[in-house]
């Protein structure tokens, strides 16, 4: 099975610009290695239109490790491919068989608008992190290990919340374009931990108002973001960020 | 447009005028704040379901006992009214809500997805009723214009109330009898009951989440207790449905 080359058939969005209305073209791309990432296969793509004079297609990639948050992709109307916790460089083709049609879309929320072919403008993101301020900690020497204490699960729970790699699969994969677990993972990787009370109020009512500033959707709990996460952020973070803004709605001012 | 806005936002703005409440109501405009404020509504909404259903198993109990209980309860006058006035403002909320934020979720993806997947299992309790909050939303609030059309007003064509007064004052006990036997009207409770039943499916639980009230040690409990409570809630009432198609056979 994992030897075998395979032949494909590519349905890719393609859009000329921000107002352009854009298409769905179709390729076919035979001799692919299953061995490649999904990123690899369009880069022979983009080979192969190069060679025939064709405008390659625009896709966001960066590491290509899983790390950095730059691809994106709607595979088969599934954000980063089928699997769980995979970003779409870490999704090989071995995962899809010959003759296979794969349909390649952007990420489709009113806050991400299409830049060019598959590339969104994830900016919404930058601005709602702006909207959480700083966080005030002492500059200077190297504080000591154990001078502010934080439990041990506290700690490992905020660190999953700072997992989230800022990608948009949670807001592509929500049926209301919801950016609920990227603001929720953000909160809380703060307000969980002593450097981050200070601006605890602050934080969660200024994100969440730019949030909807930005044009996300409500939460109606469906959990869909949860299972779409490359990074696997729970959606108890979304519990704490409302609790979070009840506190802040109360006690602000 | 901006006149409809500015009547509805009225009760809000009064609000905000209250000492202290100011930041509040700002707070809960936004989508957080309106998904909290329908979360608040829902669950009191199920407190009255809660009540109305107890109070409604009492026509197990036979004919004097209900119409006692209806007798007392109409009894409180404009206490009655009032309750009746508060129930229909938190409706008249939940559904208000619900549009608000439904608009807000179509606007946010106006490009639809030509192709759209989940990674979730399909297994998973309680499957797709989240998708349905809209629809089962709607027969709800057509079942409730039927109800109290029927039972409150009194005003359903295809019922002939005359029929349930006995010595000069309605039984209420025959009234119901009548309106769940007639054929029509009984099917519209049926559909519009386990329209409520998926509803709350989604809605109780989903509630709980929205008030921030979560733990991994007590999840899959509220997992459970969502459902029980829909669905018990839910055939209770039909119950009453088939309870009185067995006693119009006997």
């Amino acid at each position: 099975m994992s030897g075998e080359h395979l032949s494909l058939t590519l349905r890719v969005w393609r859009q000329d610009g921000p107002e352009d209305p854009g298409r769905f073209e179709t390729y076919q791309l035979d001799n692919v290695n299953p061995h490649m990432s999904f990123l690899e296969m369009l880069d022979v793509l983009n080979e192969q239109l190069i060679e025939s004079g064709d405008e390659p297609v625009e896709f966001d990639h960066d590491c290509r490790e899983g790390i950095c948050g730059m691809c994106s992709l709607m595979i088969n109307g599934q954000a980063h491919g089928p699997d769980r916790a995979t970003t779409t460089c870490q999704l090989h083709m071995r995962r899809f068989r010959s003759g296979d049609t794969i349909t390649i879309e952007p990420w489709r929320a009113s806050a991400f608008p299409v830049v060019r072919d598959l590339v969104v403008d994830r900016s919404a993101f930058d601005r709602i992190i702006q909207a959480g301020g700083y966080v005030s900690v002492n500059t200077g020497n190297a504080p000591d290990g154990n001078a502010i204490p934080v439990p041990g699960t506290v700690q490992e729970t905020a660190m999953d919340a700072a997992a989230c790699i800022g990608c948009g699969a949670c807001v592509a994969a929500c049926k209301n374009a919801s950016a609920m677990l990227f603001v929720s993972a953000k909160v809380s990787q703060l307000a969980m931990l002593p450097q981050g009370q200070a601006e605890r109020t602050r934080r969660v009512l200024g994100m969440v108002t730019q949030m909807d500033e930005e044009g996300f959707g409500a939460c109606t709990n469906t959990s869909e973001c949860e299972a779409a996460c490359p990074a696997e952020i729970s959606v108890s973070h979304i519990a704490r960020l409302n609790r979070e803004y009840v506190r802040a709605a109360l006690t602000a001012g | 447009m901006g006149s409809v806005s500015r009547i509805l936002s009225l009760p809000a703005r009064l609000l905000a005028q209250v000492p202290g409440l100011g930041p509040v109501v700002q707070a809960a405009a936004t989508s957080v704040g309106q998904k909290i404020l329908m979360a608040v509504t829902g669950f009191l909404l199920c407190g009255f379901l809660v009540t109305h259903l107890a109070g409604n198993l009492l026509l197990y109990a036979g004919e004097e006992r209900f119409n006692h209980y209806a007798e007392s309860l109409h009894s409180w006058g404009v206490v009655l009214n009032a309750a009746e006035a508060g129930l229909l403002a938190l409706f008249l909320a939940h559904i208000g809500l619900a549009i608000s934020t439904t608009a807000m979720n179509r606007q946010a993806r106006r490009h639809r997805y030509a192709e759209k997947d989940s990674k979730q299992d399909p297994t998973a309790i309680p499957g797709g009723a989240s998708s349905w909050m809209v629809v089962t939303g709607i027969l709800i609030a057509f079942f409730l214009i039927l109800h109290v059309t029927d039972m409150r007003l009194k005003m359903n064509p295809v019922v002939d109330y005359e029929a349930a007064v006995q010595d000069g004052t309605m039984s209420e006990f025959r009234a119901v009898h009548l309106v769940l036997t007639s054929y029509a009207t009984s099917w519209g409770y049926v559909v519009g009951l386990i329209a409520l039943g998926i509803h709350l499916s989604h809605g109780v639980r989903s509630a709980f989440q929205t008030l921030g009230i979560s733990h991994p040690r007590w999840n899959g409990l509220l997992d459970i207790a969502g459902q029980l409570f829909a669905w018990v809630i839910t055939l209770g009432f039909l119950s009453l449905v088939v309870l009185a198609a067995l006693r119009s056979v006997s």
